[in-house]
């Protein structure tokens, strides 16, 4: 492991006003980090996340972006760099994506269990085997248990901007718990798009330094990482639920802030899109929602009456708003891009567990539309919604 | 790359645009696949691209079915050969262009590097974007050779040939 520590130049002023710019996903998503002003940044590059610490390293080298770059020999020293440098009280920031994220995984855990509060993208990528470099959830979503705040976007300008309202969640101090900003493969982190980067003053303003209240420190004097007793890991878990629960607030929060700041808000928890009077609402998250507003679109000029239910928040599932957003409508249809064999679409079965109870729970129809990185196709939507509106649901998730 | 340059050129002109490649399985040398939308809104579907107003063909070798999947009578396709668009006439009833990157390429002094020639003519037959811009952007994102890419855009701009069916928006 290598860390470098530049010699800053002096920066161009305009580097850090708004800038309108052409960027891939991926960079985006840098170009957040930066205003971000981490600390310590450890990496490891994997397809197809690679782009977002190329582009840091970057502007490393030119000063935008003034952190230690660590990088790593892994993505599981990546992660055990970014839990001691976080408990040091840093901001701290790594992606990664797929492969990567699943040998990080048992640091992922310690992660949350030591309360740091990383900010981390992941580019959804289908896992091997067989061999893929194609959009799929099933990897961040296999992360669920983790302990991980989990945030899924639509495209590139999103996703900068939620890893900026990521920050100010995570560090919340009724909440310091790590979050994953999850956008898909190719679609959004390889795709070129008009972005805006925002000042470097108004980010500023909108995320405060963090500055937690316990930190490794020799003069403070306090540690982390002792063995404990069964009733103190009770109460540690429970403790990290209590925290859990005051995420959905705070991101409702976070988003109204960053509306009033830069004039662009994503509806928080969840956004409605031409859901008045709807027979049915199709429920996604990541990308697919983007081409599912146009198939809306499409379907309410043929008088279909039908909306689109987009998640932002996976965890905590936001269960509360959600029976709030569903109720009085007849009929959901998922539409989603990830399989768990054995139990089906993972937004299905969490969706149905969410309405468990629920008086007059709306029908909930299941169907793998995306899943490998299949092309989902406005017209594709229309059918798989006229059929959902024709049939009975089944329990499982089907195969379309 | 050349879909970079050619998204940039659209960016400064004003529009929304969206590029994506493919990329990773990628092996040195293979056929690879860039896709473009262009739109005065701000474009939010993300899948592919069913209907192309336009292929651009880098390499004529290539031209066959799966190329063409998705394209109509409507559709301009415009392949890199010194052939005329007459030669591909066996493909259907297609609008065909063409230009001959590798001998623009070679008067300038780029050897068989094609990128800009194609993008000239491609601005050319869609009538979008201008020349100017297009020239400007190719200057600037040239890792060298500036000047060189940018006279390779105008002489493809200048040289492409279409056939009658192939309307030119000037």
């Amino acid at each position: 492991m290598s860390a470098v520590k530049l010699e800053n130049p002096a920066l161009d002023p305009a580097l850090l006003q708004e800038r309108r710019m052409l960027l891939k996903g991926n960079h985006a998503v840098s170009y957040g980090v930066m205003r971000c002003r981490p600390e310590v940044i450890a990496m490891y590059p994997i397809t197809p996340q690679t782009p977002i610490v190329e582009k840091i390293a970057d502007l490393a080298l030119t000063g935008e972006i003034d952190a230690e770059i660590m990088t790593c020999e892994s993505e599981h020293s990546a992660m055990s760099a970014c839990i001691t440098a976080s408990l040091t009280g840093v901001r701290v920031f790594t992606a990664s994506a797929s492969q990567g994220l699943f040998l990080m995984h048992e640091m992922l855990h310690y992660a949350s269990g030591a309360r740091t509060p990383i900010v981390m993208p992941i580019v959804n990528r289908t896992l091997g085997s067989p061999w893929g470099f194609w959009p799929d959830q099933t990897d961040s979503l296999a992360q669920r248990d983790t302990g991980w705040i989990q945030f899924y976007t639509e495209g590139g300008q999103e996703s900068l901007d939620m890893v900026i309202q990521a920050y100010k969640i995570a560090e919340n101090p009724d909440v310091m718990l790590p979050a994953m900003v999850c956008h898909e493969a190719f679609y959004v982190s390889h795709a070129l798009e008009p972005i805006t980067v925002p000042s470097q003053a108004d980010v500023d303003a909108y995320l405060p330094p963090f500055n937690p209240e316990h930190r490794l420190d020799v003069d403070r004097k306090e540690s982390w990482g002792n063995v404990v007793t069964q009733e103190m890991f009770y109460r540690h878990r429970r403790d990290m639920g209590i925290s859990m629960s005051h995420v959905p607030d705070l991101v409702t929060k976070a988003d109204v802030e960053f509306a009033e700041r830069f004039g662009r808000g994503y509806g928080g928890i969840l956004e409605k899109y031409r859901c008045e009077d709807a027979e049915m609402y199709i429920v996604a998250f990541g990308a697919m929602c983007g081409t599912i507003r146009e198939a809306v679109d499409q379907m309410r000029e043929k008088n279909l009456p039908v909306g689109l239910l987009k998640i932002r928040l996976f965890r905590p599932f936001p269960v509360q708003a959600i029976q709030e957003a569903v109720a009085g409508i007849p009929r959901l249809v998922v539409m989603e891009r990830n399989y768990s064999p054995g139990l089906g679409g993972i937004l299905h079965q969490e969706l149905k567990a969410a309405l468990f109870g629920m008086e007059n729970a709306p029908l909930v129809h299941g169907y793998l539309a995306g899943v490998g990185g299949v092309n989902v196709s406005v017209d594709r939507i229309e059918e798989l919604t006229r059929k959902a509106l024709a049939e009975t649901p089944v329990v499982e998730s089907v195969w379309v | 790359m050349a879909g970079d340059v050619l998204a940039e050129a659209f960016f400064q002109e004003g529009k929304y645009v969206q590029a994506f490649s493919s990329y990773g399985g990628a092996i040195r040398g293979t056929p690879v696949l860039t896709a473009i939308r262009v739109d005065d809104k701000p474009i939010r579907l993300r899948s592919n691209i069913d209907h192309p107003d336009a292929v651009v063909c880098f390499d004529s070798s290539l031209m066959g079915p799966a190329l063409l999947e998705g394209s109509g009578p409507d559709t301009v396709v415009l392949l890199n050969s010194a052939l005329e668009p007459e030669a591909f006439t066996e493909w259907g009833d297609l609008r065909v262009a063409t230009i001959d990157g590798i001998a623009i390429a070679q008067k300038n002094g780029l050897g068989r590097i094609v990128n800009s020639a194609v993008l000239g003519a491609f601005a050319r037959i869609m009538g979008a974007p201008s020349l100017d811009v297009l020239a400007r952007v190719v200057y600037e994102v040239s890792p060298r050779k500036n000047e060189e890419n940018a006279q390779c855009a105008r002489d493809g701009y200048e040289m492409v040939k279409m056939m009658a069916s192939t309307a030119v928006a000037e």
